[in-house]
């Protein structure tokens, strides 16, 4: 039968088919899993190869890990929140709010100053969901605003001067001091809650609610998926995350200012997310490569340092280094906009 | 106009086309002649080659093998720009206009060549470029104001300014043009699909038409000869007067259509409905709605675009707010009324634009299918990969998805595939009591369409209420129990299909 002969060639035809988009597929998943990962060793070997003293004890990967710390911890709720199809410029003032808050209540709190911290600082990050997902006010310009008003926060409770740990330091300086091989317990704290976020992204109704919003927000509304509440919740892990970044800011340094510490993580937590391979468009992360994304951050300013490179060109190096691995890791598909 | 020659020489001669893409044959040796002034339907199913080939003729993509004449003489398309020189205007289903634009920017756009059309060195000079669309329009015997902007017309004005611009070819070189409808209709509604008909008619004495559609009724109305596409190959190529609705469908689908009447329930009076509609008003939209929809039957709603239903059909899925009433759910009124609540309610909501609205297109199928409501792919709040392709397979299997790659992104799979997978999401609902349908069938063709219908009558026999937003009369009258006609968001009739039996002229009657 004529039928039969071409029903089977059909089938075979869409089975070679199915074959060839797997194999395309895999590959590119494949540079998706690990194409962070690749770039930072290959990045950490070109610095060792340069400056053979850098490896030495591991204390290379030891000082661009504590620096990654707080830039991972920020990338991982950045991440989150690029993820809804949104962004948070408000994180890294949040982060300063929590540090300097922190350096304030620990003396008469002690161990619970860094709950109260948390608390406070998560809350504060939900207020920026409900109006972004309430008053529809697109993110961009409303965290631009609370960016502000969190600095003006900053400024009114600190006094405008540096805050220092009066009493119990000892409560969070040993997540610092503690090492486990050459690494700060700082990083591994950003490394676990990576790892947790990229569970609940992969394994949840909650996180796979929150890419189909950056994916398509319409479509996720018209699934019944609960839109609104899980911008918050987006936006209230970022503040999480930034009152972590912000505890670990005052155990590494005892104290806090408007100005210090932490004020300035708001760039280089986006681009470690985005090295990490987090689309901007929304829809696309995987919080584990954000580890790879903020060590690689953290790694060019200190290795253009340690190679020797004139301070004017450290920039210019900066600027051309991220340049090149974002365009290396940054998902996007064809049909895709990068804006 | 000499007859022998234009008899000689078609307008458009394909010889021995073929496209492959990595290992699967797209289209398979194709050769067909298009004269001038005949009107040909191509028709075949989602993936049979009908849009590679359409692309070929507008210069997206370049043959393999095989040549394009156009009046006897060979060419090459390199991108589109050559496609349109040579005559060849697109009518694209889903509409490619600049709704910022007005009508005589958007019919100027295309114009290879712009001096006649009103610039010159590529500066506007507006006098000449309304007047040279006003032109345009008047061969087509519109009369729309070339000032108006596109985003202000109506579905089936806009698509008489693609009309207009996929005709300008005309006015260059005295070329005839040949204008390729495809699925014009698919997104019209009745009144509008006859203005368009009488449009084809139109065109046949300028050039030649190309007409896609999945509407066999249609193709078999308007076109002279009819091309019958299936699995990259042309299968069929028949005058219209030698070939009947039912050959075609088994032409395409390889078999033959089945039958499609199901029992109709009874409505028991003791059996509270699923749905009551009490009141229902939403400014500007509609007013004083009242309606029920009961287990087991098909509530069919029609009207015109401007009749309110598509609105009204969102409220009830809590996807827009209404002004006043009450919607009820088995008996219970609903408050705080939004698509999540709907949703854990049992309802199921298939919206028009699939592609926006109905599913996340950079999902897999799989992760689609589960998103909504994940059933047994999902332990509490967490989510069991291994358990979800389960979930996705069964569906696949059983609603025939093609190909069967559960791991794909859904915006790869063809139309009515993607709407098989946005089908299944909401049949994986275990408490599935009413599935609001907003144009299921756009788009599909009839194999793909059939098993649609099969499902929707499923879900009615297993206990669900549906209300259904057809494309057509004759699809409300096939699949609706209950149909009720709304005009200017009121409505206006009422039938029940077993006992009053209304045709196709009573509706219509009400609609307009």
């Amino acid at each position: 039968m004529t039928t039969t002969i071409t029903k089977t060639d059909t089938a075979s035809i869409a089975q070679k088919a199915t074959a060839d988009g797997l194999r395309s597929r895999r590959a590119a998943k494949l540079w998706g899993a690990i194409g962070p990962l690749v770039i930072f060793i290959v990045m950490f070997a070109i610095v060792a190869i340069l400056v053979p003293t850098f490896i030495g004890g591991g204390t290379g990967l030891s000082i661009v890990a504590s620096s990654a710390a707080p830039i991972l911890l920020l990338a991982v709720g950045q991440a989150l929140v690029l993820n809804i199809g949104s962004i948070d410029l408000s994180n890294s003032a949040l982060t300063v709010v929590g540090a300097i808050l922190l350096a304030i209540t620990l003396g008469p709190l002690g161990a619970v100053a860094p709950v109260v911290v948390v608390l406070v600082v998560s809350l504060f990050g939900a207020v920026n969901g409900l109006l972004v997902s309430f008053f529809q006010v697109p993110s961009f310009a409303l965290t631009l605003g609370t960016l502000g008003i969190f600095q003006a926060t900053a400024l009114v409770i600190s006094n405008a001067t540096t805050v220092y740990v009066s009493q119990n330091g000892g409560v969070v300086s040993p997540l610092y001091t503690t090492r486990i091989g050459t690494l700060p317990l700082t990083f591994l704290l950003g490394v676990v809650v990576a790892v947790l976020a990229w569970l609940m992204l992969r394994f949840t109704r909650v996180g796979q609610g929150m890419t189909a919003i950056g994916k398509n927000e319409s479509g996720a509304i018209f699934s019944g998926v609960r839109t609104r509440a899980l911008k918050v919740t987006a936006y209230a892990l970022s503040g999480f995350m930034s009152s972590l970044a912000g505890i670990t800011i005052i155990a590494q340094a005892g104290s806090a200012s408007p100005m210090g510490l932490g004020s300035d993580l708001l760039l280089p937590g986006i681009t470690a997310a985005i090295v990490g391979g987090t689309s901007i468009s929304g829809g696309v992360t995987n919080p584990v490569n954000v580890i790879f994304g903020a060590l690689t951050v953290a790694l060019v300013p200190i290795a253009t340092a340690a190679i020797g490179i004139e301070a004017q060109a450290q920039s210019l190096v900066y600027g051309v280094v991220i340049i090149v691995v974002v365009s290396l890791t940054l998902s996007r598909n064809k049909n895709s906009i990068v804006k | 106009m000499n007859k022998s020659t234009t008899a000689a020489v078609p307008a458009l001669r394909l010889t021995g086309i073929s496209k492959t893409f990595g290992s699967v044959e797209a289209l398979k040796n194709v050769s067909c002649e298009i004269a001038k002034g005949e009107v040909i339907g191509l028709i075949g199913e989602n993936g049979a080659g009908k849009s590679t080939l359409l692309k070929i003729l507008t210069g997206i993509y370049q043959p393999d093998q095989g040549t394009i004449e156009i009046n006897g003489a060979k060419t090459k398309f390199r991108g589109p720009r050559d496609s349109v020189l040579a005559g060849i205007g697109v009518v694209h289903q889903e509409q490619s206009l600049f709704t910022n634009l007005t009508v005589a920017e958007n019919i100027s756009m295309n114009s290879a060549t712009g001096r006649r059309f009103g610039t010159t060195f590529g500066i506007y000079r507006w006098g000449k470029l309304y007047k040279s669309a006003a032109e345009t329009l008047e061969i087509i015997g519109s009369n729309l104001g070339p000032r108006t902007r596109v985003g202000d017309l109506s579905f089936v004005d806009r698509q008489m300014v693609e009309i207009a611009r996929a005709i300008r070819v005309d006015t260059v070189k005295g070329a005839s043009p040949i204008v390729i409808l495809d699925e014009p209709t698919a997104l019209l509604e009745r009144g509008e699909t006859e203005i368009l008909e009488r449009e084809i008619r139109k065109l046949k004495d300028l050039g030649s038409v190309i007409f896609v559609s999945h509407r066999l009724d249609e193709i078999m109305r308007n076109c002279d000869r009819i091309l019958v596409m299936r699995n990259g190959e042309l299968v069929a190529d028949r005058p219209t007067s030698q070939v009947t609705e039912a050959e075609l469908f088994k032409l395409m689908v390889g078999h033959e259509s089945r039958a499609t009447n199901h029992q109709r329930g009874k409505v028991n009076p003791d059996v509270v409905p699923v749905l009551e509609v009490n009141n229902l008003r939403r400014k500007g939209k509609y007013s004083d709605i009242s309606f029920a929809a009961h287990a087991g039957r098909v509530t069919a709603i029609v009207g015109t675009s401007g009749s309110g239903r598509e609105e009204l059909s969102r409220a009830i899925f809590g996807a827009e707010k209404f002004d006043g009433g009450t919607i009820a759910l088995n008996g219970k009124k609903v408050s705080g009324w939004r698509t999540p609540k709907a949703v854990r309610n049992g309802v199921a909501y298939v919206p028009a634009e699939r592609k926006v609205e109905g599913m996340v297109g950079t999902f897999s199928a799989a992760e689609n299918i589960v998103l909504t409501h994940p059933g047994s792919a999902a332990f509490g709040p967490i989510i069991m990969p291994w358990k979800r392709n389960q979930v996705a397979r069964k569906w696949f299997a059983e609603l025939d998805v093609r190909p069967n790659d559960i791991d794909q992104d859904l915006e790869r799979f063809s139309g009515g595939n993607q709407q098989k997978v946005v089908m299944a999401r909401w049949l994986n609902d275990p408490k599935l009591q009413l599935l609001v349908l907003d144009h299921p069938l756009r788009g599909l063709d009839p194999g793909a369409a059939e098993t649609v219908n099969e499902h929707i009558k499923g879900a009615c026999t297993n206990g669900a209420a549906v209300i259904l937003l057809a494309d057509t009369l004759e699809e409300a009258l096939e699949m609706g129990d209950d149909i009720v006609v709304m005009r200017d968001g009121n409505i206006t009739a009422r039938f029940d299909v077993s006992v009053d039996d209304p045709s196709t002229l009573d509706l219509l009657e009400r609609m307009v």
